[in-house]
């Protein structure tokens, strides 16, 4: 256990984290991008449950990262929502045909 | 009537009756409009001759007493100690009934209105409470609060209902009392700055005659607030030089408008100088009773003379009323003073009672004349349509009733014993002697030049062999309503002349309560070390 | 006393307000329905003026009865006293009567409306020489109605009686009522539906139709009426002033009264006009009385239960002296005394002064007036003019009362008048009655001859009055009353004969038509030219009167020879008169018809027209039977001020002295002689030239055809105040209202144009500089945020390539730059 140190952890989330970044900017899919939207928030929540682990922070990393877990399941559901409406009104779900709120 | 609600009445009828006629009839209802402002302006008739009938002879303050206070008020600003504030005296109720007597009048004289009826039917209303607001306030801001309120519908009533160059002779008009206004708010602040934050007239009064211990205006507070509200005023009267906005007012207002011009607000000019300037600073109105009384010189010979050269009708009577209005400014001026056990009191001070109690006699006499002669052009401008005295002649045999009645008026403005012109002219031209020779001999010309216009016009218009003007088939005699308005006026003309103790039994205690109070105030302000020198009166 | 006063008043007051009555029903009854035909108009003011003279005759009945006709009981003068001394003595036990029922009688009528205070006749001290006793009969004074009072100034409608005023009250309503009367006839034209106006044209030559106005001329008499009697029964100056200004109205009204006709209005305006210049003087006068004697009543007055002086006992107090400071600049007023005997306080006494100055001007501005009303020099040009007016008219108002009326102003306020008033007076008077006369001998229209010889015998009376001939001047004032109103009537009946022709070059033989006419009118010319039977009194009134004041000016002459002219030039006037009324009478009456067209159309007039003639003629031969010994001179002289009778040596700035009665008397048969060979001298002239020719008139016109203009053109009077007067005052009229115009309103239209002017500066400034830095910086803001725009494309995968490329940056920067721990 000792080998497995909180610097692998936090590579592994930060390699998590780069993977959801990199799926968000080059996927035209919207449900794609939600799922590089699921890999950066549970990037950042394998480094909450690190910083639990191997500091002295007590519960509190845990919490944060369940609470994490919760809003990531509901922002899943608006964002499908969101994908649905998208499709009913564009016929597809690629991104990039949505560029209503240009400036 | 004497109680802080009765004089409020008689303020706000016609404004009651303004909003009546604003929600109750219909804009195309003129008949209706017309009777009714007609009826509304007869209730306040009435009720200012029952206000006529309370009065007490022998009560010189002012009324009603209540409780050993003379005037009643509530208050209404009291952070600024501005009270709403109302009473009269020997010198207002003379001018309260005589504005709702021109009112009335005037209000079955406007028939002619041929446009916007109910517009200028609530703005006529509104105009009457401003002036009878004006003649019952006694708190000096309640005072300029009415002396605008009646600016504004005046404004509108020559600006709309007026003849063709209307605009340019409302805004004058406008403009022209506006200034007078800001000088008379100058001397307002003065005032209650300099008197402990008082804008209570009475109280004022005692300031400024010296009843007040430990407060007085000083010389150049007296001086200076004199001459803001004499020029402020005398815009009003008019006298020369600020009278020139008055022959374009009246030339382009309607005939009732020109009416209510002539006969009332001219009035509050003399009716201001009485009431605030003269009794508030008695040292400023010494400093410059001469140049009052020349004022009034000039006024009576320039307006005599500008009169005689003018072609168009309603001008030349514009300017007989600057003539006939220098009257008042002469006979208020004439205060002579000499020096007697060392300080300057005043000297022949019955001449100066009669001066005064002439010069209000002729605001009075005036009042009724000069609103006839107004009417009197109205009459034959609403059937011919033109007012050019060369293109008169004749009207004697055509309209023979409007003609004699016509003559009876215009002798009263001439000043014609048992008319009600001469007692007011006579009495004020007496008095001058007294206080200056010179001045006298130059007012008394004025018979002359009066004689000469009144007369030439009479000529030029009422008789020779036929009419030479356009429209010669529109004349027709005079109407039932006309002649009503004509007669009353000229009858009113007579009784003025012949009774004119009618008159006088209200206003002498009051006028001698301002004569003696003032030469009281003079006195004062000399003991408190003014130092009053008698102007050269040659 | 009191009783008789106030029941004078009382009969007066109704016979003075009974023409307003009269005018007020006329007025508000109109012509009394539609009918213009109807009559009732001119009966009702008839009535009125009637019943009017009847009271006044009854007045002066109670009066003479009251005093016992004492007044008339003149004798022959005996030794050097006048002829009106024995009634003065008479009097005088009289008035001790008098006095005592006043002091009876004192406490009752204190309170009474009607104040009387009876003065006069204080002669009781014997002190005086004889001639002093000849002092005035009884007045009695009181108020009617109080127009106004301010502390101790009252303005107020008094009466002011004595003899003079019920002499004039019968005298004018006596005449009124007989012009009144021929009115009725004289106007009988207007009463139709469709009057022609032959001498008023409308625009396309046709004459002017219109309704008769019979009840309104009516109306119009009995205005005037009233207000004449009013002058005379007033009882003080400021009523006089304003009865004055009634009497001008009523004549404006009565001179215009054919308002088409454009002559007629001028004239009436004329009329007024220039009377106001007098009255100009007059109102002069009144405010220096008033400033310095605070009161205008002629009598002595009581306000509040105390005893004033009026202005003749402030001015002369019982002795008729005026009592000036030791320098002789002040006048003391006489304030102090009680019961009518007045007398400047004692020295060191608090007293009122006029200055003696200003006394003189007050008297020239009263005269003014009366040179106004009268027609003097140099305000007569008024008065030829007024002959516009309808023939009764120019009879009753404009030569036998109402011009009078100035005569009799002069006379009723002689204690005001110094002698260098006087010497005034008698100077305008002498040049009036003379340039008047001259004027006359040109005339042709015959109204106008009778017009400027009632001009030049209103002189003669001035000319009295200046003189010191009280009695005289107004003995003149009631005989040329009758006989002028008679010649007016006559000519009135000659015009209304001729069908309104007033020329008399147009006239002639005229006596075969209208004899009543003719022959009652030479009574009237006999009359005024002042014939008589040679060595005897007998004769028309008009001798007696003017033998009067020739015999005054004779004796002035003598006492002052500077001024002999007040003597010749009336004299030769006499001789003018003679001649230029005999002219008249054989121009328009005598000869042959000069114009057949107007003789065969002529006709004597109705009988409502000559009745008045007769009744008139009778005055103006009789009323001055027995001269200067007769009651009517005798009536006269029992109103004279103090002092008149005793003449006044030289005294005052003038250096003047007035005759004596006794004077004057010692050289009546002189002048009388005198006069009348100036008469006849006249008479015979004109009858040598218009009845039975000797030389042509016409011939002499041409020989002295510069004169002849001269006159026609009435001495350049017209033309020369036209030119200084009228058109300078309408210049300076259009000066004054090119002043408004181009100064005053100038001066406003410039500061409201400067006013718009800066208001255009400050726009621009608000518009430029303020708006444009805020535009700036709101534009420089704007265009950074569209600048902006670029970045927000809507590409989501952008905005995630941003972030994360902004995070890695910023890493970067944090790297760089944090400081090392």
């Amino acid at each position: 256990m000792d080998a497995i140190g909180l610097n692998y952890v936090l590579a592994i989330g930060a390699v998590l984290f780069v993977c959801g970044v990199i799926c968000m900017t080059t996927k035209r899919n919207g449900i794609g991008v939600l799922m590089g939207v699921e890999l950066v928030l549970n990037g950042a929540n394998l480094n909450f449950v690190a910083f639990a682990r191997y500091s002295s922070m007590g519960l509190d990393g845990h919490v944060i990262s369940l609470f994490v877990i919760v809003l990531a399941a509901a922002e899943a559901a608006v964002a499908l929502a969101i994908a649905l409406n998208f499709y009913n009104n564009h016929l597809t779900i690629d991104v990039d045909r949505g560029d209503e709120l240009r400036g | 009537m004497d109680s802080i609600l009765g004089l409020s009445l008689i303020i706000f009828t016609p404004t009651i009756g303004a909003l009546l006629i604003a929600l109750l009839v219909n804009s195309k209802a003129i008949e209706a409009l017309r009777v009714g402002t007609v009826v509304i302006t007869a209730i306040t008739f009435v009720f200012t001759l029952m206000l006529w009938s309370n009065f007490d002879a022998n009560e010189t303050g002012i009324q009603p007493v209540v409780d050993g206070v003379n005037g009643v008020s509530a208050e209404w600003i009291g952070s600024w100690n501005i009270h709403y504030r109302l009473g009269y005296d020997g010198i207002s109720l003379p001018l309260v009934v005589l504005t709702s007597f021109i009112s009335m009048l005037a209000a079955m004289a406007s028939w002619s209105i041929n446009k916007l009826h109910k517009g200028y039917f609530i703005l006529f209303l509104l105009l009457e409470t401003g002036m009878l607001g004006v003649f019952l306030a006694l708190d000096f801001f309640l005072f300029y609060v009415f002396w605008e309120v009646m600016l504004l519908p005046m404004y509108f009533l020559i600006g709309v209902w007026g003849g063709p160059r209307r605009e340019y002779a409302a805004i004058k008009f406008f403009l022209y009392t506006l200034a007078g206004s800001v000088l008379m708010l100058i001397a307002m602040l003065m005032f209650y700055f300099g008197g402990g934050n008082e804008f209570n007239i009475l109280r004022l009064t005692q300031i400024g005659q010296g009843n007040v211990p430990g407060l007085q205006f000083d010389e150049f507070t007296q001086i200076t607030a004199f001459i803001l509200l004499f020029i402020g005023f005398a815009i009003k009267v008019p006298c020369f030089p600020f009278h020139t906005w008055l022959p374009d007012a009246h030339v382009e207002a309607p005939t009732p408008i020109s009416m209510i011009l002539a006969g009332v607000l001219l009035k509050m000019g003399g009716y201001g100088i009485l009431r605030i300037a003269f009794p508030i600073c008695p040292v400023g109105a010494q400093y410059a009773a001469y140049t009052l009384v020349a004022i009034g010189v000039i006024s009576i010979i320039y307006g005599g003379f500008a009169a005689l050269a003018q072609t168009d009708f309603k001008r030349m009577v514009a300017y007989s009323s600057v003539s006939h209005m220098g009257y008042v400014i002469l006979g208020m001026g004439v205060w002579k003073i000499t020096a007697e056990n060392g300080i300057m009191v005043t000297s022949g001070r019955d001449y100066w009672l009669m001066g005064m109690s002439g010069a209000m006699f002729q605001m009075i006499a005036h009042g009724v004349s000069s609103a006839g002669m107004f009417f009197m052009v109205g009459v034959i401008y609403d059937r011919v349509h033109h007012r050019d005295l060369n293109q008169f002649g004749g009207l004697f045999g055509l309209m023979p009733l409007y003609s004699g009645l016509a003559a009876g008026i215009f002798f009263a403005g001439l000043g014609l014993p048992g008319l009600c012109g001469f007692i007011g002219e006579v009495l004020v031209v007496l008095s001058t002697w007294n206080f200056s020779p010179v001045l006298a001999i130059v007012a008394a010309s004025g018979v002359i030049i009066t004689a000469g216009y009144i007369l030439w016009t009479l000529q030029r218009v009422y008789l020779g062999a036929e009419y030479k003007g356009p429209h010669a088939e529109e004349i027709t005699p005079m109407n039932a309503r006309e002649a009503t308005i004509a007669i009353t006026l000229l009858v009113m003309a007579v009784v003025l002349g012949v009774y004119p103790n009618l008159m006088f039994d209200v206003m002498n205690g009051s006028m001698a309560e301002v004569v003696d109070g003032m030469d009281a105030g003079l006195r004062a302000a000399q003991q408190s070390g003014v130092a009053i020198t008698a102007v050269p009166a040659p | 006393m009191e009783s008789l006063g106030s029941e004078l008043s009382n009969y007066l007051l109704l016979a003075w307000l009974l023409p307003l009555f009269g005018f007020c029903i006329e007025v508000l009854g109109g012509r009394w329905g539609r009918n213009r035909q109807d009559k009732r108009a001119a009966y009702l003011a008839i009535a009125c003026i009637g019943a009017s003279f009847l009271l006044s005759s009854f007045t002066f009945f109670r009066w003479g009865t009251e005093n016992h006709w004492q007044v008339f009981a003149a004798s022959d003068d005996s030794g050097h006293h006048s002829v009106a001394l024995l009634a003065a003595d008479g009097h005088e036990e009289n008035h001790g009567e008098h006095k005592h029922e006043k002091d009876d009688s004192h406490g009752k009528h204190t309170d009474s409306g009607n104040h009387d205070a009876v003065h006069g006749g204080e002669h009781g001290d014997s002190s005086h020489d004889v001639a002093a006793h000849h002092g005035p009969g009884p007045s009695y004074s009181g108020t009617f109605y109080t127009l106004a009072t301010f502390g101790a100034l009252n303005l107020s409608i008094d009466y002011y009686i004595d003899s003079l005023t019920i002499l004039m009250f019968c005298m004018v309503t006596l005449i009124a009522t007989c012009i009144h009367i021929f009115a009725v006839g004289y106007m009988s034209d207007e009463l139709t539906d469709e009057y022609v106006d032959h001498n008023a044209h409308t625009s396309d030559g046709h004459h002017v139709h219109r309704p008769g106005r019979f009840h309104r001329f009516f109306s119009f008499l009995s205005l005037f009426c009233f207000s004449m009697l009013g002058i005379v029964l007033a009882g003080n100056i400021f009523q006089v002033f304003v009865f004055w200004e009634l009497v001008g109205i009523s004549s404006f009204l009565l001179i215009g009264f054919y308002t088409e006709r454009k002559s007629a209005n001028v004239a009436a305006n004329k009329a007024f006009i220039v009377n106001r210049v007098g009255d100009f003087g007059f109102i002069i006068g009144l405010m220096i009385l008033w400033t310095y004697c605070g009161t205008f009543s002629f009598g002595d007055t009581e306000i509040g239960g105390q005893e004033q002086p009026g202005l003749f006992s402030m001015i002369r107090g019982a002795d008729g002296e005026i009592v000036t400071s030791s320098d002789g600049d002040e006048v003391i007023l006489k304030t102090s005394g009680h019961d009518g005997h007045w007398s400047a306080p004692e020295n060191g006494q608090p007293n009122k002064t006029l200055p003696y100055f200003l006394l003189v001007i007050a008297g020239m501005g009263v005269f003014g007036g009366c040179i106004g009303k009268s027609a003097q020099f140099p305000l007569q040009t008024w008065l030829p003019d007024a002959m516009e007016g309808p023939t009764p008219v120019s009879a009753l108002v404009h030569s036998a009362t109402m011009v009078a009326a100035g005569v009799y102003l002069a006379a009723r306020f002689y204690p005001v008048f110094t002698t260098e008033v006087l010497l005034t007076i008698a100077y305008v008077g002498c040049i009036t009655a003379f340039v008047a006369a001259t004027i006359a001998v040109v005339a042709t229209d015959i109204k106008r001859v009778l017009a400027y010889s009632t001009m030049s015998q209103l002189g003669y009376m001035m000319l009295a009055i200046g003189l010191g001939g009280w009695a005289a001047g107004l003995f003149h004032l009631v005989t040329h009353a009758f006989f002028k109103s008679l010649m007016f009537l006559c000519s009135g009946s000659v015009i209304h004969g001729c069908h309104h022709e007033q020329e008399m070059p147009k006239m002639g033989g005229l006596r075969h038509k209208m004899p009543i006419t003719a022959y009652t009118m030479l009574v009237g010319v006999i009359a005024i030219s002042g014939l008589a039977i040679p060595g005897t009194s007998i004769a028309f009134s008009g001798f007696h009167s003017k033998d009067a004041i020739v015999a005054t000016a004779l004796a002035y002459t003598k006492l002052n020879p500077v001024h002999f002219l007040l003597f010749l030039t009336p004299l030769v006037t006499a001789g003018i008169t003679a001649f230029y009324m005999f002219r008249l009478w054989f121009y328009t009456f005598t000869g042959k018809p000069r114009d057949q067209h107007v003789y065969d159309h002529c006709h004597e007039s109705p009988a409502v027209m000559f009745a008045p003639l007769l009744v008139l003629s009778l005055f103006a031969a009789g009323c001055a039977l027995g001269g200067e010994n007769g009651p009517l001179y005798q009536m006269i002289g029992h109103s004279e001020p103090l002092g008149v009778a005793a003449g006044v040596e030289h005294s005052g700035v003038a250096n003047i002295a007035l005759p004596s009665h006794h004077a004057i008397h010692e050289v009546h048969s002189t002048a009388g002689v005198v006069a009348l060979l100036a008469a006849a001298l006249g008479t015979l002239t004109a009858f040598f030239l218009y009845c039975r020719p000797v030389v042509n008139p016409e011939m002499i016109k041409r020989q002295f055809s510069g004169v002849h203009g001269f006159l026609v053109e009435k001495w350049q009077f017209d033309n020369l105040y036209d030119a200084a007067f009228v058109r300078p005052a309408h210049i300076v009229g259009r000066w004054c209202a090119g002043f408004d115009k181009n100064i005053l309103d100038g001066i406003l239209h410039t500061a409201a144009r400067t006013a718009v002017w800066i208001g255009t500066v400050d726009r621009k400034f608000d518009e430029k500089i303020v708006d444009g830095l805020v535009n700036v910086v709101g534009n420089v803001t704007r265009s950074v945020g569209m600048s902006l725009t670029v970045f927000q494309t809507g590409k989501m995968r952008q905005y995630v390539m941003f972030i994360a490329v902004s995070v890695v940056a910023l890493f970067a920067l944090l790297f760089a730059f944090m400081p090392k721990a």
